[in-house]
């Protein structure tokens, strides 16, 4: 097979690993990434669960796998287009790009919690998010308490932007339940005096590892673990945040005052494809738009006019990392087979 | 009979060898979106009703499902209809036509 050309949209965990497998496969890349670095959410964050793994740790041999090759940052993918067996990729910083098949691997975007006013992140300095929290345990941020503080309560209210009609996510974003309790055990760690409850509506520790952990944080780390759906966030004295919810387990209404207050962000998609005669414009997602795989991909009728498109990772729907990286090996065998055909 | 001096409970099972009453199986086909509900107590937290008279909607509703329909009927009667819940719902359940529903279940949809 003469070499031929993929073109990758997102450097994330899905992009890299495609990258790396398919030029193991004799395939030519180039990858094409929005940000100025690549690596996407996964350099943001600091342990991985269940194992709590370093985030770097995982990070660097995606990097190390890319190695040689192409790599355009700050180059944002505005649209694609394709011309009998050749597909054309425009950015919009200008550049343009001719390949015999392209790979979306753009991702999600967290979800942007301002949305859901009643928690009043944005207003209130003590109510962050899970990313946010992650950078915290980086050292990227402050703590939005003193940390000489004796005992911090901290709460975690999931399924935030997910599970939610009133959001448009009728999704549920799978890796935050168990985000929250790894994050709950690394409070606990870090701060030994600090009372930490989840408040949650279903657990879902779907992985293998997952169940375990869940278990670890109510036996060695004292998490409380809450079935309600948090109704609102107020202000208390001195930086403190009131928060309410109907404990459904006792069937009562609860208060609890807290320092901080981590919102489970859920993921939604990092773009919306629209197909306009033979190109496709990558656009910015409304409210309701579901990710790739529920969406345009699904319909055969549009993959059958647009051979030669591709999909990986979480733009296809909520994902782990592990998840991810197999989802885009086994991919990056179906470009390799469509392409082989081609040749 | 022999008298030991206890008396014997009634039995506090839910029985669901029982066909669910034809009023509710009614109500639930009048608001099929009663049926979406994960019980996650929102509507109970923010309930206007609920701090003061225990009013917990996604209480009713298990109670429906269940086949409760007394226990369930004049629980329904402390709503006030006033639709704090239904906005903070995240599943969409139009709450304020279920209670609605509930409160007159064997008035209206009798069989
Ligand atoms: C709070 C949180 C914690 C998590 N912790 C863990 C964990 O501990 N363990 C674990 O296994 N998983 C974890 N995950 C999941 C993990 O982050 C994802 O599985 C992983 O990031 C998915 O990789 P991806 O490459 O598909 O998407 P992304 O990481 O989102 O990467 C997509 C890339 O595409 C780029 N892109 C998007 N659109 C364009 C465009 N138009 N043009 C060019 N580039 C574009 C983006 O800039 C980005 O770099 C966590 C998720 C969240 C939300
Ligand atoms: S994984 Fe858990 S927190 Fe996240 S949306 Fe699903 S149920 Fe909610
Ligand atoms: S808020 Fe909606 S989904 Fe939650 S318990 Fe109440 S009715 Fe059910
Ligand atoms: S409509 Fe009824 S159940 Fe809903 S908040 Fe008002 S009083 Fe409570």
């Amino acid at each position: 097979m003469s070499q031929q050309k993929v073109a990758i949209v997102g450097a994330g965990p899905a992009g890299l690993q495609a990258a790396a497998t398919l030029v193991s496969l004799g395939v030519s890349v180039e990858i094409f990434e929005r940000n100025g670095s690549p690596g996407g959410h996964l350099k943001q964050w600091h342990a991985l669960f269940p194992h709590f793994q370093n985030a770097t740790h995982a990070l660097n041999p995606l990097l190390n796998g890319v190695k040689g090759i192409t790599m355009h940052l700050g180059s944002k993918v505005s649209e694609i287009s394709h011309n009998g067996n050749t597909w054309r990729l425009l950015s919009d910083d200008g550049l343009k790009y001719e390949s015999d098949a392209v790979l979306l691997t753009t991702g999600f975007n967290l979800f942007d919690a301002s949305r859901k006013e009643e928690y009043g992140y944005g207003v209130y300095p003590g109510v962050v998010t899970s990313a946010q929290l992650e950078e915290m345990f980086n050292g990227q941020r402050p703590w939005p308490f003193d940390k000489s503080l004796a005992a911090p309560k901290i709460g975690f209210v999931h399924c935030v932007g997910s599970r939610d009609v009133k959001c448009g996510n009728r999704f549920c974003s799978k890796v935050c339940c168990v985000t929250a309790v790894k994050q709950a055990i690394e409070i606990r760690k870090r701060f030994s005096d600090s009372a930490v409850t989840c408040f949650y509506m279903d657990l879902r520790m779907y992985g293998l590892g997952f169940e375990e952990l869940y278990h670890e944080a109510q036996v060695n780390h004292q998490v409380q673990f809450i079935r309600g759906r948090l109704s609102e966030a107020s202000p208390a004295v001195s930086g403190k945040i009131q928060v309410k919810a109907e404990d459904t387990l006792m069937g009562r209404p609860l208060k609890l005052t807290l320092d901080m207050l981590v919102l489970m962000v859920g993921m939604e998609p990092a773009v919306k494809l629209t197909a306009q005669n033979n190109h496709l414009a990558l656009g910015k997602p409304g409210f309701g738009d579901g990710f790739m795989a529920d969406r345009e991909l699904n319909t055969p009728e549009y993959l059958q006019v647009t051979p030669g498109l591709f999909v990986a990772g979480a733009c296809k729907g909520p994902a782990s990392l592990p998840d991810t990286i197999q989802d885009a090996k086994a991919v990056s065998v179906d470009v390799y087979n469509f392409l082989k055909t081609k040749s | 009979m022999i008298n030991f001096g206890y008396t014997a409970s009634e039995s506090r099972h839910i029985d669901m060898d029982e066909r669910l009453h034809p009023a509710i199986e009614k109500m639930l086909h009048r608001e099929p979106s009663l049926k979406e509900c994960i019980a996650c107590g929102r509507c109970a937290a923010v309930c206007t009703a609920g701090y003061f008279t225990g009013m917990q909607f996604y209480r009713l509703n298990l109670m429906a499902h269940r086949g409760l329909i007394n226990e369930m009927k004049q629980a329904a009667r402390a709503c006030m209809l006033c639709g704090k819940c239904q906005m903070t719902c995240p599943k969409g359940v139009n709450i304020r036509h279920g209670v609605l529903l509930m409160s007159q279940i064997t008035d209206v949809l009798d069989v």
